[in-house]
């Protein structure tokens, strides 16, 4: 088991953001709690941006709040670090209550613990990029030569290395992204957190941005909170992803769950036209082997991609072995894995591994999704929130290139 | 049968009685059967009835003196207008003291070399010709004066602008209660802030710069707000995500975000700081506009010229430096420089010490002042009269006092005083909303319970005249630059020209050509609003969105559809801006036309400074207050408050 039970980086529980007159008394009303969004603003002019939303965000993971626009992630990342004032509910970070700092001890917070990247980039257009990076040093009070040294690091850790006497105006704007996540990982915060980083950039510079972002989190595995609108970025990015609708959570897990059992038709919806095959480990696929073929047949390693097995069957022909430290736990072989692809896995619930409550989850599915979205729906906000982290190569290997044929792990 | 009636009486309704422009009317209309019959049988007559009138000559006349004898013992007087007036005194004389120091050779090397600085070689070259044609035309120590009383008023209301400016730009509070008054204060025209400033200190240096500062302050104090409300929330997010504190918010964020706007306000306030301190010759602020002002009272146009045209080389030099210093980058080699420039200025201005020649050369002076009355004089006989086909520029100006001018006033007399009410509030509320409308009325009743209605009709209807000429105009040439590229780009160096030269100058070439009464001042008036009409104009009908115009034309409108029903209506705020800001300009300079035989409320003003009698200019210049609000909110569309940026 790869559960980690250190505190949480931060922990929210039952959040509410209302705005409008006399937001207070939404939250505290379980009937005008439960309004639907257009009743409650006829009756009280209010709007609920984030409705009791509760999670756990773990030191090291990379955690998106993925959502349409309006749907509150960008006030729930707010919140956080009080940017946006709450109605109601409890943040922690690290334990301590947020809400209750003092402007101190909140400026602290902002200063040295989480540092924000914005959609806009947010930069000073009068100050270089060096000088930009350097802020939140300036902010902090740190001496001119030894903040322009630390800016010139993390300047280099972007590749902006040539750039540092430009301005803002005179860059395109993947690179001005990279001055925002400079200035943010400048001052060595304990979270980053990002609102939509990369939703105004190009294609292709947001995917170099994103391979950026997956490279600076392999190196340094600094936890992050990430916010997008884009279910590809999600999957790509993501340890576990919360996906928001109308200011509330409405599935809380790993890609893998998100796109074998979705919590609701919303959810199916939306992840109908995800490519399975490369988000679907071949755990969800695999059967209990027979002592023949345990013996031969290509090794995959369980948390390998679907896509990747069915490369590895189809040049042997044969079922292939998923292999876990050196044991054999398991086969898949062509029929299951085109269960998978088209999405209609009936899927061994008895396979004799670790199997994780997200593998189960996944595999109460089978052809009728009506457990499986109860059974999330019930996890809500919260429950679905135990479900182990994978382990952590996992969800990186997602963000690279192809596999090659016949590899012996899916894990590099 | 209801379900049957219904639709049918729906149908009977005529189309335009959905308007509602035509309810509003509806309303006036109902309102006006009702007062109407009540006000006439009152007050008959046509002239604002003298019941409603309140004499406030008298008790003006009590303050003002009870003012001029306590000047100098009251301590309201001693220990706070009195330090005031000291405190302007001394610094314009020690500033005019530090620039006859520096010599005429140093007062034009450090403005070469500050131009250079801020907006490069071309306009360090301007700024010099333009200093040594002051000098030429014998008018350096005038010019002096000017500029010294011009750097401290611009230093005092770039002081109280920003601070002004920053409180409403940092507080919701301050924002809305500021915010009515410098709108107002910017419509006012020049004249109606010298006579309260003069019941305070009297004519002289103080009361000019304390004039100029209340005039100049409100332009810096509104761009400051505007620059720093204007600031990018994801930026100003962005530094409090960092843990900033609010004075590191302001001082590394919004002020250098904000340095645009600044810059601007810095620009517009030196530009009106300018116009102000001419004008305020009229209150004993001497310098070159006072050349100009007795130049004009004896009708001598080429002694007149010879002061306006530094007047107008300093306004171009000024506006285009400060504008370089707004466009440009800021970089950060300015510390070098500014040592650079220091020594430059010490060296020449040094040297010109020396060599004993820090006050202009008695003969490298040229006077023009003789050639161009004698210009003047062959104009006067050959081109005022007598012109054959054309007729003369008298001809002209006769003609238009006999058919526009008198009719238009006969007729605004002759109206009885509540339809002329009626009117008024009719067309604020069909531009504008009920309060705009509210405000017209109640500004345009104010004028006549002071008792000037005649006179301020007699305004009102060279303002209108005006106005109506500059809208023909200004309109024609803003269609005409909107659709010829070539035309716009000849007329744009025509236009900023125009546009930066104070008022006063206007009046100079006005008596030129047609000598003094009520049409000189239209005219001048005219020529004073036409470009910014011009400008607006065309930059509404260019900013029309292009997808419209394209589709459009994809449809196969010809040029005259697309300008009819494209452009023109989708230009309708700029239009009506244009209107507006044509209305206040003109009543500006129709006020000051008072110098120049205008007559009316202008002359008001004028006489009661001349003659000492405070009162009857006080009350007319409350009745250029109320007039310029007038025109003001007749003019102002519904929707200018929400979008009223620069």
């Amino acid at each position: 088991m790869t559960t980690i039970t250190d505190t949480p980086v931060f922990s929210v529980e039952g959040l509410w953001k209302v705005f409008g007159p006399k937001a207070e008394r939404v939250p505290a009303d379980p009937e005008l709690a439960s309004l639907p969004a257009a009743e409650l603003r006829s009756r009280t002019g209010c709007t609920a941006a984030v409705r009791d939303v509760s999670f756990d965000v773990r030191k090291g993971e990379v955690f998106v709040v993925m959502g349409l626009s309006g749907s509150g992630k960008s006030t729930l990342v707010r919140c956080l670090t009080r940017l946006i004032e709450p109605t109601a509910g409890t943040i922690a970070v690290d334990g301590e209550d947020v809400r209750a700092m003092d402007r101190t001890r909140l400026r602290e917070l902002r200063r040295h613990r989480a540092a924000m990247v914005f959609q806009h980039f947010g930069l000073l257009p009068h100050r270089t990029v060096l000088d930009n990076v350097a802020y939140g040093l300036e902010i902090q009070g740190v001496g001119k030569s030894e903040r322009r040294t630390r800016a010139r690091e993390v300047v280099t850790k972007v590749g902006l290395e040539g750039m540092e006497q430009r301005r803002p105006g005179q860059l395109s704007g993947g690179q001005r992204q990279r001055v925002g996540l400079a200035r943010a990982l400048a001052v060595d915060p304990e979270v980053l957190l990002f609102d939509e980083p990369f939703s105004a950039l190009d294609p292709l510079i947001r995917r170099d941005m994103q391979e950026e972002v997956i490279r600076l989190h392999r190196e340094e595995g600094r936890t992050m909170v990430f916010i997008t609108h884009d279910l590809n970025e999600a999957l790509k990015l993501g340890d576990r992803i919360a996906l928001m609708r109308d200011g509330r959570v409405v599935q809380l897990g790993t890609p893998e769950e998100i796109v074998g059992s979705p919590a609701d038709d919303y959810v199916r919806e939306f992840v109908r036209d995800v490519p399975r095959e490369q988000v679907m480990t071949v755990r969800t696929a695999m059967r209990t082997a027979s002592m023949e073929e345990a013996g031969n047949g290509p090794a995959v390693s369980p948390n390998a991609t679907v896509s990747q097995a069915i490369e590895a069957v189809a040049r042997s022909g044969a079922p292939a072995r998923v292999v876990d430290r050196g044991r054999c736990v398991g086969v898949v072989d062509s029929d299951a894995l085109l269960g998978v692809v088209a999405g209609t896995t009936p899927v061994d619930a008895d396979n004799d591994t670790d199997a994780t409550a997200g593998d189960q989850a996944a595999a109460a599915v089978g052809g009728d999704s009506a457990a499986g979205s109860q059974a999330a729906v019930a996890a809500g906000s919260r429950a679905a929130g135990a479900a182990p982290v994978p382990g952590k190569a996992a969800p990186r290997t997602r963000g690279q290139a192809p596999q090659s044929p016949g590899t012996d792990s899916g894990a590099l | 049968m209801a379900t049957i009636t219904a639709p049918a009486l729906r149908v009977t309704v005529p189309g335009f009685l959905k308007h509602r422009a035509v309810h509003k009317l509806l309303a006036l209309a109902l309102a006006a059967a009702v007062l109407v019959p009540i006000a006439h049988a009152h007050w008959p007559g046509t002239t604002w009835p003298d019941a409603l009138t309140i004499d406030l000559s008298d008790p003006l006349t009590r303050v003002s003196d009870w003012i001029i004898d306590n000047r100098d013992s009251h301590p309201l007087f001693l220990y706070f207008f009195g330090h005031i007036s000291n405190a302007v005194v001394l610094s314009v004389r020690a500033v005019y003291l530090v620039l006859l120091g520096l010599g005429w050779a140093g007062v034009t090397a450090l403005g070469a070399l500050v131009a250079w600085r801020v907006a490069g070689p071309r306009l360090a070259v301007g700024t010099a010709v333009a200093f040594l044609t002051c000098g030429l035309l014998g008018m350096w120590v005038p010019t002096m004066q000017t500029l010294a009383l011009m750097v401290v008023a611009v230093l005092a209301s770039v002081a109280v602008g920003a601070l002004l400016g920053l409180a409403a730009g940092l507080s919701d509070r301050m924002d809305r209660a500021l915010r009515p008054v410098l709108d107002t204060m910017q419509v006012l025209p020049a004249f109606a802030y010298l006579l309260p400033v003069v019941l305070v200190f009297g004519i002289g240096v103080p009361a000019a710069v304390l004039a100029t500062v209340v005039y100049a302050a409100p332009p810096m104090a509104r761009l400051t707000s505007l620059g720093l409300r204007g600031a990018d929330k994801e930026v100003l997010e962005a530094v409090e995500s960092l843990g900033a504190t609010a004075r590191q918010r302001l001082l590394t964020a919004r002020i250098p975000l904000a340095r645009k706007e600044l810059l601007l306000g810095l620009n517009q306030t030196i530009m009106m700081a300018l116009s102000m301190a001419v004008i305020a010759s009229v209150i004993g602020g001497g310098g070159l506009g006072d050349r100009v002002y007795q130049a004009l009272a004896s009708v001598d146009v080429g002694a007149a010229l010879t002061a306006g045209i530094p007047i107008v080389l300093l306004a171009v030099v000024l506006d285009r430096v400060t504008a370089a210093a707004g466009r440009g980058t800021g970089e950060s080699r300015r510390t070098r420089g500014t040592y650079a420039l220091l020594a430059a200025t010490a060296a020449v201005a040094v040297l010109g010490r020396l060599t004993g020649r820090l006050d202009w050369p008695e003969t490298w002076t040229l006077g023009i002042a003789e050639p161009v009355n004698r210009a003047v004089d062959w104009m006067t006989e050959h081109l005022y009269s007598g012109v054959p086909v054309v007729g003369g520029t008298a001809d002209w100006a006769a003609h238009f006092t006999t058919w526009v001018l008198d009719p238009l006033r006969d007729g605004l007399q002759w109206l009885p005083w509540w339809s002329v009410l009626l009117l008024v509030a009719a067309l604020a509320w069909l531009i504008g909303t009920w309060r705009t409308a509210l405000t017209a009325v109640l500004a345009m009743a104010a004028i006549g319970v002071l008792g000037v209605w005649q006179p301020s009709l007699d305004t009102l209807s060279q303002v209108l005249a005006a106005v109506a000429v500059t809208l023909v105009l200004g309109f024609a040439t803003g269609v005409a630059a909107a659709r010829n590229e070539r035309f716009e780009r000849l007329l744009r160096p025509v236009l900023d020209v125009f546009q930066t030269m104070p008022q006063f100058v206007y009046l100079i070439p006005v008596v030129a050509l047609f000598g003094v009464g009520r049409a000189p001042a239209v005219a001048a008036a005219v020529v004073y609003a036409l470009p910014a009409v011009v400008r607006i104009t065309t930059q509404g009908l260019r900013q029309v969105d292009a997808a419209a115009l394209e589709s459009a034309r994809s449809l196969g409108a010809t040029g005259g559809q697309q300008l009819r029903q494209v452009q023109l209506p989708l230009a309708r705020p700029a239009l009506l801006l244009a209107v507006n800001q044509g209305v206040v300009l003109v009543l500006a300079v129709v006020i000051i036309g008072g110098l120049v035989g205008g007559g009316a409320l202008g002359y008001d003003v004028v006489f009661g400074l001349a003659q000492g009698d405070l009162a009857t200019g006080l009350v007319a210049g409350a009745a250029i207050v109320c007039l310029g609000l007038m025109l003001d909110r007749v003019t102002q569309p519904a929707d200018r408050r929400a979008k009223k940026g620069a």
